[in-house]
């Protein structure tokens, strides 16, 4: 008999306090995973919305709480093309519409069409829409095959009635899934003329384009630049505050976790306290039974783990079919959540264990032998 | 070691938390080989001196001095549970989620022995206790003396110099009784120090010697062969 089948055939032969045991853990596993991954995902489906086009770094309004609510006038923009390093800065401005029920989160982009061949924007079909045109506005792949639309058709948006000009490509799901429209006419259609989102940057060849986005930082202190979906998560406070919410949850959930692990060891130990004296009457050390009793426990949680993070693919996959997260939510199961797991797992575990594993060490022989 | 007696127990007493006194003053000295029966009424402090022997329960005074080894001063108690004393208590005390040869093997963790050494001396001892093919029973599935007898094995586990039995054959028929009283035999007669509390004059009638508690000390000796 190895120590590791002892473990298990301990594990096994107290089945009800097994089974209870990893669902407390596999329940927090899934409550953190979920929320890892849906605020993950979350962030990306954010930082998507800024990143359509092949900029080198995005720059948008500093401080501020969402960044479809940053806003670069004119001034701004002209001080950010004359930065030193900077070759093109292109202005656009993003807005998110309610479509329709099979569309909640439909992206909406007035960008100028000379700026759309620099910005990775390729026209697939039919031709851009007209520099200054009121009714003209171009589809996304995803977007014209969602709504079934073709070049010539009639597209119905911001209470207008606008002709597909053409077909475009970011080779960003986000961007492919909402339409673009001249900049003047979607500044007008949402009364802020003059005013941009963010803008696009690409900088000279050669410069150093970390260089260049701390010397327009510098330079402009009004405004951000971010280059990666965790920048894009430092800079937009909503995502933050959404962080900060998911790692409170996390501490909530392992703390919980622990009082339920703790608990039912407890009563476990009252349960095996005969069966422990045994084991150290017949020449167990303390450091042995801690080792059992620790062995249970992290046995357990990986059990736990697991179930939790299967369970958490089932959740945040239906959440992600939520009508008011259709389209938005695309739960992103990276690596470090499946590390988010193992420690939730392993941290409630070890918490919980501590004290009923201490006592349980501490047992006097006699006293352990002599309970009923 | 030669010529020091296998057990020495000068003026123990145990008084327990609440004033009850166990053990009075007790003497005792059992040789090497020497299979001794203590016997006396309820409550005589025998299964507490038993206790003392088998470093669960600690004297509140006096010297015990176990195989060479002085309790009072013996910092790893558990490397001597394990190898130097061996227990047989009146109820099997069995792991009931461990199979027969499992909880043979219980003692020898902490023995540097190999999973396979372990299983191989937990099926050796079984053997000897003539349990060969109930390895894999649980202790549910074994009658009383059985159960008994893997008892034995286990705590003939770490080839102890010395078997602590209390009360052993308290819950066994007649025929199992007997049967375990031939295993103690076979041991006694391999050199091995028994001693063993009992309540029964049958059984304590195998001794070598008895040794007769009242209201914890020795009030009698006696030697019936």
């Amino acid at each position: 008999m190895s120590f590791l089948y002892l473990v298990t055939r301990n594990v096994w032969s107290k089945k009800a306090r097994s089974i209870g045991l990893t669902f407390a853990v596999a329940f927090a596993v899934m409550t953190v995973v979920t929320l890892g991954v849906t605020s993950s995902g979350l962030e990306q489906s954010a930082a998507a919305i800024i990143s359509v086009g092949s900029a080198d770094f995005t720059v948008v309004q500093k401080d501020v709480s969402d960044t479809l609510s940053s806003t670069i006038d004119t001034t701004e923009l002209a001080r950010l093309q004359h930065t030193p390093g900077v070759a093109s800065a292109i202005g656009v401005l993003v807005e998110i519409q309610h479509l329709n029920a099979e569309n909640p989160v439909f992206i909406e982009i007035g960008i100028n069409p000379a700026d759309l061949a620099g910005f990775g924007v390729k026209v697939v079909a039919g031709s851009a829409y007209a520099p200054t045109a009121a009714h003209e506005v171009m589809l996304g792949w995803r977007a014209a095959a969602n709504l079934g639309l073709h070049v010539g058709d009639r597209f119905q948006a911001n209470g207008t009635s606008n002709t597909v000009t053409g077909i475009y490509s970011t080779g960003n799901a986000f961007g492919d899934a909402g339409a673009m429209f001249p900049l003047p006419a979607i500044q007008g259609y949402n009364r802020v003329a003059g005013i941009v989102t963010l803008a696009f940057v690409k900088v000279s060849r050669g410069a150093s384009i970390p260089a260049v986005a701390r010397r327009v930082e510098y330079g402009q202190p009004e405004l951000t630049t971010i280059r990666t979906a965790a920048q894009f998560g430092r800079a937009d406070r909503d995502l933050i505050y959404l962080q900060a919410a998911v790692n409170g949850s996390t501490v909530l959930a392992i703390l919980i976790g622990a009082v339920i692990v703790g608990n039912t060891m407890l009563l476990s130990l009252f349960e095996r306290t005969h069966e422990f004296g045994l084991m150290r009457a017949v020449g167990w050390t303390r450091r042995r039974m801690v080792a059992l009793l620790l062995g249970e426990s992290l046995l357990l949680a990986l059990i736990g783990a697991a179930l939790g993070v299967a369970l958490s693919f089932a959740v945040a996959g239906g959440l992600s079919h939520l009508p008011a997260l259709r389209g938005v939510l695309h739960p992103n199961f990276t690596p470090d959540v499946f590390w988010r797991a193992l420690y939730t797992a392993l941290g409630m575990t070890l918490i919980g264990a501590l004290y009923p594993t201490t006592r349980a060490a501490l047992l006097s022989p006699l006293k352990a032998l002599s309970y009923e | 070691m030669e010529g020091q007696p296998a057990i020495d127990v000068k003026g123990v007493t145990r008084v327990f938390p609440g004033g009850v006194t166990a053990l009075a003053g007790l003497d005792l000295e059992v040789h090497y080989g020497e299979m001794v029966a203590i016997t006396g009424p309820s409550g005589c402090g025998k299964s507490t001196l038993l206790n003392i022997l088998a470093a669960i329960d600690t004297p509140t005074s006096g010297s015990v001095i176990v195989a060479g080894h002085d309790l009072a001063h013996t910092r790893d108690l558990s490397g001597y549970r394990r190898h130097e004393v061996g227990l047989v208590f009146q109820l099997h005390n069995l792991l009931p989620q461990l199979s027969a040869l499992s909880n043979v093997e219980l003692p020898m963790f902490g023995s540097r022995w190999s999973a396979h050494q372990r299983q191989t001396r937990a099926l050796e001892l079984l053997a000897e206790v003539d349990l060969r093919g109930c390895e894999s029973r649980l202790p549910t599935e074994l009658s009383g003396g059985e159960r008994q007898r893997v008892a034995i094995a286990r705590a003939l586990a770490n080839e102890p110099k010395i078997l602590l039995a209390d009360e052993p054959t308290g819950s066994l028929d007649s025929a199992s009784t007997a049967r375990f009283l031939d295993l103690l035999r076979q041991l006694e007669n391999r050199g091995m120090t028994i001693v063993m509390v009992t309540h029964a004059p049958d059984v304590a009638a195998h001794a070598h010697r008895i040794v007769e508690m009242r209201d914890g000390a020795v009030v009698k000796e006696s030697a019936p062969r």
